[in-house]
């Protein structure tokens, strides 16, 4: 089973080194006028799931955005420090790490000021950004879609574009990894979609764009069981790898029960207040959110 | 041996050219198509009068019918007055300052693209126009073929495939050949469609119209390629006045496609053409467009003025008539391609992209005029306005009063890039019978915040997500048309989007 | 009226019977000048035309202050020419509603001319026609929305229907937008067309016979005009008039 390997080199990647890859310091950002994050620190390594929990508002949808630099919401303090751990023999595309890759330790000073950079840089260093609430673009097939971004990302990188075939073959390959069928590819991105088809497409496209880091809101709301199965396993197959990390947010256990955090944090008026294992959304499920942040 | 020597000279010939293609296009910016061509050219004096449209009839060498028919109309236009209902600020057009007729030399006739003077070739090449055509010259095995005729300024200069052509039965020829190698047909057709009186701009086209195309497919026939008429205006303050006329008899079937480009040019230059389709019983006609005069530059200064009078007529029964275009250049436009449904159960469709930029004006659209029974009709207008510019939708759909049973459907979508342009819808409905099914609805839209950041998100750049978003935006016509039109029409809406994404 | 005739070329009076007008020209006076005070707002109902030698004209030119809004519901039945003509200039966060039903019979000719000015931002407009027409009459709508360059968020929206029962009679519509802002949200529909073969063959199969089964499809689309009344007894009042009409036509 894909799960079991995958845990194995979480393992093995525990036991080699912990590489930092995504470092956020005393995050501030506002909406409009009103500040919704105040003071978040965070640090996720290679080869880690990080879940973030907390009650509506609390301000985890607006982390995923500013770490993607959406417009609108503005970081007033804090750093963002990015460094994603290059594989050797190049990475991104449609390389796969199943083979248990050599790490190469970043060199120090080599880490990114994500904040610096524009939404479709940040794309291109390596951050996924799973919506929310997927967004319809009418007359653009998902293919299309994918196949620029990609090529955009990888020329970024100085890495060569794909060709049509290639792309198809990655497309399929991902497509049928998260049980999609290839005719919803051929259709206008999220266009017509139910909301669990969205999130699949979503988790189709973190596979063929294969990033670093990927930050998933939410990706769980509107599945039905099965769906969240599919994507669970879609999401351990594709992002737990040594070199990889994933930012889950979510309001509920049931993904966690699929894909299973090395961390859990609960976050609450724009702020970390309390870390721990997978067993403390647990807790969170038996004594909701607001016991454990005033505990905290 | 010498053959394959040959082919190398010529790639590295193409090369060249192509080479020197990409320094006139770097030179041109945002216009590809700006560069003129130094080609000695044989003017007729500037200015109109009776002498003009004589000089013109001479040059040609028509026949007597030909020229009166061209002087009636002249005077018919001395006493008309120029239309101003559309949405456009044009400025007073002095009719008197301008060539009406300029033919490049040499000029004997030519048989293939081989005896074209080589200038004229190199601008095929910067043009991008035969790689279909090379394609099949050079026996690629494949490649779709495409018979070109292109007129340059005031004279066709090649009419290729004309043997396969004429081996189906199908005429392809300049209407300067029609009219003298088909007099019947043309007579029978010429200003059946859009008489000679119809409007402004179609009375001078009849009195001055330079050349163009004529295309006459038999009964029965499937045309066996697509046809198609490169335009370009290249001589300065010249007009250009081209004429087109296709007839499809019954049962036959033909695809038309058409480009124009025309060089920079600080002044404002006159295009007005007419062009004339009849369907008979069974028969269909697929013509589309893609239109890249001159736009102008970012502060509005030349460019093409484009009076356009496009109207086919479904005289036959089950007949059906396709207007696909896609409108990114000309400093204005003026443009209805419609369709007369005059046989039971024909079909008249619109499919229309229409981009503008900087200080561009378009008032384009279509008239549906439902006469027969059982007609039908299909209207999608995708209007994009970007910069300084005026982009307008204007329609007609009606239903005269023996018409049973017609339906039409039409959607017109705007969409504005920045607050500094304009998109204007103005349908008219007019239904005079009870069984008649009308349907219009409008919209009017931005690219969302959300759709640029998800598209960036995935990694495109502004300009590109733009592009991306506005060419799904225009899908539902791109299709319509041939796939390399296709291809080259998404290129171009991104080139006429260039700087205006802020 | 000091104003020259209207001719044909006169965009909003292309569909117009000029001449019917034209005797009564000089009787009919400029338009009457309504003014909604900020925050307040206004509702006018008509249900009849005032006509003179068979002329009907309402002219209305209305100022909506910021944040106000008006309130519109007109029938056109009573005039050989009938037009209901209303120039609404909106301020800022206003509103402006036209229900609006024409039911023409005979040679009759109808119209609701309207031109709706976003002029300032965050301002809504709907507009609701709705028109039956029998024998040769001819029933027109020309509406045009127009959207200031900084009137963003703007939403401004046209329904436009209409039905033909007999051959002979006319429908045009003429629903324009003119907009120079680009965050805003400006829809029109327009649709001519039967009553619904599907609905009333529903209806039949439930034991209506055809007769009750049009006049009941035909009761709702007009209603359709007058569901943005607010006043129960008011709607009544003019949807009651509005349906008596129609009892006449079908």
């Amino acid at each position: 089973m894909t799960i079991s390997t995958g845990v194995t080199y979480r393992l093995k990647n525990f036991e080699l080194k912990r590489n930092q890859m995504l470092k956020i310091e005393n995050l501030h950002a506002t909406v409009g006028d009103t500040e919704i994050l105040k003071g978040l620190s965070l640090e996720i390594n290679a080869g880690e799931i990080h879940a973030i929990m907390g009650p509506n508002g609390a301000g985890k949808s607006t982390l995923a955005y500013a770490l993607g630099g959406r417009p609108g919401y503005d970081v007033t303090a804090g750093s963002v420090t990015f460094t994603p751990l290059p594989l050797a023999g190049g990475a991104g595309g449609g390389q796969t790490s199943d083979e248990a890759p050599p790490l190469t330790p970043p060199a120090s000073g080599r880490g990114t000021d994500l904040l610096a950079l524009d939404p479709h840089e940040r794309a291109a260093a390596g951050i996924f950004l799973g919506f929310q609430y997927p967004v319809e673009i009418p007359g653009v097939s998902n293919l299309q879609f994918l196949r620029e971004s990609l090529n955009a990302q990888r020329l970024a990188r100085g890495e060569e574009a794909l060709s049509g075939a290639e792309f198809i073959k990655l497309a399929k390959e991902k497509a049928a990894l998260l049980k999609m069928d290839m005719d919803m590819l051929k259709r206008a991105v999220n266009v017509g979609f139910s909301g669990g088809e969205k999130k699949r497409n979503e988790m189709v496209q973190m596979g063929i764009l294969n990033p670093k880091l990927a930050i998933l809101d939410e990706t769980d709301s509107g599945l039905d069981i099965d769906a969240l199965r599919t994507v669970g396993s879609g999401i351990n197959a594709i992002m737990r790898k040594p070199d990889k990390a994933v930012l889950l947010i979510t309001h509920y256990q049931r993904l966690l029960d699929e894909v299973k955090p090395d961390f859990v944090h609960v976050l609450a008026a724009g702020r970390i207040v309390k870390t721990g294992g997978p067993e403390l959304a647990l807790q969170l499920e038996e004594e909701g959110y607001e016991a454990i942040a005033e505990a905290a | 041996m010498s053959d394959s020597v040959k082919t190398s000279d010529y790639d590295a010939e193409r090369k060249e050219m192509n080479a020197e293609a990409q320094e006139a296009v770097d030179k041109a910016s945002a216009y590809e198509f700006g560069w003129s061509s130094d080609i000695e050219q044989d003017f007729a004096p500037k200015g109109l009068n009776e002498d003009t449209v004589r000089f013109i009839s001479d040059k040609k060498g028509e026949p007597e019918w030909m020229l009166d028919w061209r002087l009636k109309a002249f005077r018919m236009w001395e006493k008309m007055e120029s239309p101003d209902w559309a949405k456009l600020e044009i400025p007073m057009i002095d009719y008197q300052d301008a060539y009406y007729y300029a033919e490049p030399k040499p000029k004997e006739k030519l048989g293939s693209l081989d005896e074209v003077d080589p200038e004229i070739l190199r601008i095929y090449e910067k043009l991008g126009i035969p790689i279909e055509e090379q394609k099949v010259l050079a026996g690629v095995e494949g490649a779709r073929k495409v018979a070109v005729d292109a007129v340059f300024d005031s004279v066709s200069v090649a009419t290729t495939f004309r043997k396969e052509l004429e081996d189906a039965g199908v005429i392809f020829r300049s209407i300067s050949e029609a009219i003298k190698e088909y007099p019947d047909l043309v007579k029978k057709y010429l200003g059946k469609v859009v008489p000679m009186h119809d409007n402004y701009f179609a009375t001078l086209n009849c009195a001055v119209f330079s050349d163009g195309t004529f295309v006459y497919i038999p009964k029965g026939v499937k045309c066996p390629m697509e046809l198609s008429t490169y335009f370009r205006i290249n001589a300065e303050n010249t007009g250009q006045f081209e004429r087109t006329l296709i007839v499809a008899e019954a049962g036959s079937y033909v695809s038309y496609l058409e480009g124009c480009t025309a060089p920079m040019r600080d002044e404002n230059q006159l295009h007005a053409a007419v062009v004339e389709l009849v369907a008979m019983d069974d028969a269909e006609i697929k013509y589309s467009t893609v239109q890249n005069w001159y736009p102008g530059d970012e502060n509005g200064k030349g460019g093409i003025y484009n009076f356009v009078t496009k109207r086919g007529l479904c005289q036959g029964k089950n007949s059906k008539i396709s207007w696909t275009q896609v409108e990114t250049g000309s400093a204005v436009t003026w443009k209805y391609p419609s369709c007369v449904l005059n046989g039971e159960g024909s079909v008249g469709e619109f499919y229309s992209v229409a981009l503008t930029n900087n200080y561009q004006q378009a008032d384009t659209g279509t008239k549906m005029i439902h006469n027969g029974k059982n007609t039908r009709s299909t209207i999608i207008s995708k209007g994009i306005s970007a910069g300084h510019s005026d982009n307008t939708y204007r329609g007609l759909v009606r239903v005269g009063p023996n018409a049973e049973n017609v339906r039409n459907f039409t959607q017109c979508d705007s969409l504005l890039l920045g607050d500094q342009s304009g998109a204007h819808t103005v349908p008219y409905i007019e239904v005079k019978n009870p069984t008649a099914t009308i349907e219009h609805e409008a919209t009017t839209s931005k690219i969302s915040d959300d759709q640029m950041f998800y598209a960036q998100q995935r990694g495109l750049d502004a300009e590109a997500a733009v592009s991306l978003i506005v060419n799904g935006f225009a899908k539902e016509v791109l299709k319509e048309l041939p796939m390399e039109f296709a291809v080259e029409a998404q290129k171009l809406l991104a080139i006429s989007l260039e700087g205006s994404v802020g | 009226m000091n104003a020259p005739l209207p001719t044909r070329r006169d965009e909003s009076w292309r569909y117009a019977d000029l001449k019917a007008l034209e005797p009564v020209w000089a009787k009919l006076t400029g338009p009457e000048q309504i003014t909604v005070p900020a925050g307040e707002t206004v509702s006018r109902q008509i249900a009849e035309l005032p006509v003179i030698d068979g002329v009907g004209m309402i002219d209305l030119d209305v100022t909506i202050g910021d944040k106000a809004t008006f309130i519109l519901h007109v029938l056109a039945h009573n005039a050989d020419y009938g037009r209901i003509q209303v120039r609404a200039t909106l301020g800022n966060g206003s509103h402006f509603e036209l229900g609006g039903a024409i039911l023409g019979a005979g040679k009759q000719t109808l119209e609701i001319v309207t031109e709706t000015i976003h002029a300032e931002p965050n301002a809504t407009s709907n507009q609701v026609v709705r028109s039956v027409l029998a024998d040769t009459a001819t029933g027109s709508f020309l509406g045009r929305i127009n959207v200031a360059r900084h009137a963003q968020k703007t939403d401004a929206a046209q329904s436009v229907k209409s039905m033909l029962l007999d051959r002979g009679a006319t429908a045009n519509a003429k629903p324009e937008l003119e907009i120079f802002a680009d965050d805003v949200k400006c829809a029109h529909g327009a649709t001519v067309g039967e009553l619904d073969k599907q609905a009333l063959f529903y209806m039949a199969s439930r034991g209506i016979d055809p007769v009750t089964a049009k006049k009941l499809m035909l009761q709702a689309f007009i209603a359709d005009a007058f569901v943005s009344v607010d006043d129960d007894a008011v709607r009544d009042a003019i949807e009651g008039k509005a349906l008596e009409v129609l009892e006449g036509l079908s």
